[in-house]
């Protein structure tokens, strides 16, 4: 039984065993083993030219890791929090995301940037933030969000065998909530842009990812006590996302809501919901809705509110079915 | 400022140089440069400013959507690409660099496809004029967002620190760049880390038409070295074999290991900034005029012909030749057909992701 953030840790040792060519890099990976101790024990094991502690600087990590992903590296950078990934944005669009199209794919960046994100810590606007979108909206990137350890694990050794940049965001709030069993097989990945299916449903489907599938799981809970049957879906991977398994339960049973808990506006939830009404409109018993964080910044007093909880999504699913 | 050895001594007031400009050797220390060596350094400054001319051309006449005209600039750019290992170390060169990479042996052919945006651009069309890129040589494609790859650079050279590939990395950029939140983050971690990179900062005093006491309250750039913990050094970067001393010595420094260090060559940008720019609205011809008179090229050709090295006929003879290198290659451009449509779509991601597999199935129908 392990953590989500056990996993990142245990995951990253696997594949640097495996790979002498993956590197970890960040502010405080080194001896510390990170704040949240997501690089615990990697600095012993592989010292400090592979776990790398850097200057407080978020430009210089992930620059720095684009130019070792060009000569050969596979680094994995951590950003301490998603919140401070902004100083190092225009690396990631200018630099990461672009390279491989500009060059006409004479190089490219293989790395993996890591990064806690997500409310309901008691963070207040610049330890909470759900910044997905802004790298969804940059071609180049691909981009993880899972949810559980498993996930954590097949997911992270997939962005870090993958030939693109990979923005590798965790749940925070779900670093130690989630224990569970997670297969040692060393070769355990699971591809990029496929959603699982983790309960089957007769009436509506729930689709969410990251750390809102804990609420969202327990939204389906209370329904099944109700005696609706929801169907519940984890994208876990956003950029690409997985239309057809979308499309499918959605097409199959004609109401869905949308749970993400980034800001309300050109959430990832709207792209999933235009597509939905794109492609099979016809299907739809009731509009798709969205339940989403607000377009505030985060609150501090307000963190536990300011996310979509389980009674917000129950009103939005009786919203679907009384339709 | 100079030591009676070729070591020089960072930090120094004046910048160094190594030629007067009457094109005579001034250093306390013996040229080292063989015959060839020397008339190749000129050859490539010299068919640097005839590219910059053809450049300047081809964009008037419509083949060119922009250029950033390098004139002016041509001593530091040739002596880093002759200071390097070619196809070892790696060049991460800003969009005002042609002279460098040409100096390297990027081929007229490759050049020019990249700067008329032609199906022959090993890049693919994909970015506006001024934008080299070379696997064989290293030369790292750059993005325009100004010092955004200064990072890369230090990553780069960090590998090389690292794997004890005894590699090394010079990055070029301009005195505007310097005010970039990525030239600090970067130089930063260089100095933190002692990783294998040399900063040329090509200094013209203007970024567009800012000038440098707007950009700056420090005297130099070369003194901001101090603070990132390594050597800097203010060369006259209108003397070339002056910037290919300096620049040598610090990519050694950097192989064995030494540590980073920074250059700061003073240039003069002869032409505006870009073909979109007008400069005769913040600068006078009577200043332009002086800045002629110190061209590198001249001071360079001066000194060749001291050594008896170089003549009128030699310099008609390789104009001659470079012109007819650059009509042969617009001539096989001329051939290529137009870049392809699909193209757009592809290497935005190693694979063709299922939805940029569906836009591009229903735009090309």
């Amino acid at each position: 039984m392990q953590t989500i953030v056990q996993t990142v840790a245990r995951t990253l040792a696997e594949e640097m065993r495996r790979d002498d060519r993956v590197v970890v890099m960040g502010e405080d990976v080194g001896k510390r083993g990170g704040v949240f101790l997501a690089t615990e024990g990697l600095f012993d094991q592989f010292g400090p030219d592979r776990v790398m502690d850097t200057p407080l600087s978020e430009a210089a990590i992930i620059g720095a890791a684009v130019g070792m992903a060009v000569h050969g590296l596979r680094p994995v950078a951590e950003i301490q929090f998603a919140d401070y990934i902004f100083p190092g944005f225009d690396q990631l669009v200018s630099q990461a995301a672009k390279l491989r199209y500009r060059s006409g794919g004479i190089f490219h960046a293989p790395m993996v940037v890591r990064m806690p994100a997500g409310g309901g810590v008691k963070g207040g606007h610049h330890h909470s933030q759900n910044p997905e979108s802004h790298f969804i909206h940059t071609p180049g990137l691909k981009v993880v969000y899972p949810s559980t350890p498993t996930d954590i694990k097949g997911l992270l050794k997939t962005a870090i065998r993958d030939e693109d940049p990979v923005i590798f965001m965790e749940p925070k709030r779900l670093y130690r909530a989630i224990k569970e069993d997670v297969p040692e097989d060393i070769e355990f990945t699971i591809p990029l842009g496929q959603a699982k299916v983790l309960r089957q449903g007769t009436d509506l489907v729930l689709i969410s990812y990251g750390g809102s599938m804990a609420e969202t799981s327990k939204a389906a809970e209370e329904l099944a006590k109700q005696q609706i049957s929801a169907e519940l879906i984890d994208l876990r991977s956003l950029m690409p996302w997985d239309k057809e398994t979308v499309l499918k339960s959605v097409a199959r049973l004609g109401r869905v809501v949308l749970v993400s808990e980034s800001p309300h506006t050109l959430n990832f939830m709207s792209e999933v919901s235009a597509t939905i009404c794109e492609e099979i409109l016809d299907s739809l018993l009731a509009p798709p809705i969205r339940v989403t964080g607000f377009d505030t910044p985060y609150p501090y007093a307000q963190d536990r509110e300011y996310l979509p909880g389980p009674n917000r999504i129950l009103r939005a699913v009786q919203k679907v079915l009384e339709y | 400022m100079i030591a009676d050895t070729q070591n020089f001594k960072p930090f120094n007031p004046d910048p160094i140089a190594v030629l007067s400009q009457s094109g005579d050797w001034i250093a306390p220390f013996a040229l080292t440069l063989d015959d060839e060596t020397l008339k190749t350094i000129y050859k490539h400054m010299l068919a640097a400013r005839l590219l910059d001319e053809r450049f300047i051309k081809l964009q008037r006449s419509g083949k060119m959507s922009f250029v950033a005209p390098h004139s002016g600039h041509e001593a530091p750019q040739v002596a880093a690409a002759h200071a390097i290992s070619k196809g070892t170390d790696w060049l991460f060169p800003y969009y005002r660099d042609y002279a460098m990479t040409l100096a390297l042996g990027q081929s007229v052919l490759e050049i020019l496809a990249q700067t008329t945006g032609s199906r022959l651009d090993t890049a693919k069309a994909r970015q506006m004029p001024m934008h080299p890129g070379s696997k064989t040589l290293n030369i790292f494609t750059g993005a325009s967002a100004i010092a955004s790859h200064i990072p890369p650079a230090v990553g780069t050279a960090i590998s090389m620190k690292i794997r004890e590939t005894g590699q090394a990395v010079l990055t070029s950029f301009g005195d505007g760049a310097t005010s970039e939140g990525d030239f600090h983050a970067a130089i930063n971690y260089a100095g933190a880390k002692g990783a294998p990179i040399v900063f040329l900062c090509e200094n013209n005093r203007l970024a567009i038409s800012v000038d440098f006491n707007k950009q700056t309250g420090s005297e130099t750039i070369a003194i901001k070295a101090k603070a990132y913990g390594m050597p800097g050094y203010l060369v006259d970067g209108m003397d070339v074999l002056a910037c290919y001393y300096v620049l040598k010595e610090c990519v050694e420094n950097a192989r064995a290991g030494l540590g980073p260090s920074l250059v700061e060559a003073q240039v003069m940008r002869f032409g505006a900034h870009s073909s979109a720019d007008d400069d005769t609205v913040y600068r006078s011809k009577e200043e332009l005029e002086l800045m002629r008179q110190r061209d590198p090229i001249l001071r360079m050709r001066r000194f060749l012909e001291k050594q008896g090295l170089w003549s009128d006929k030699a310099e008609e003879k390789f104009i001659k030749e470079t012109q007819l290198a650059f009509q042969t290659a617009l001539d096989t451009l001329a051939e290529a057909e137009k870049v392809p449509l699909e193209w757009m779509f592809d290497d935005v991601y190693a694979e063709l992701l299922p939805h940029l597999a569906q836009q591009k199935k229903e735009f090309l129908g």
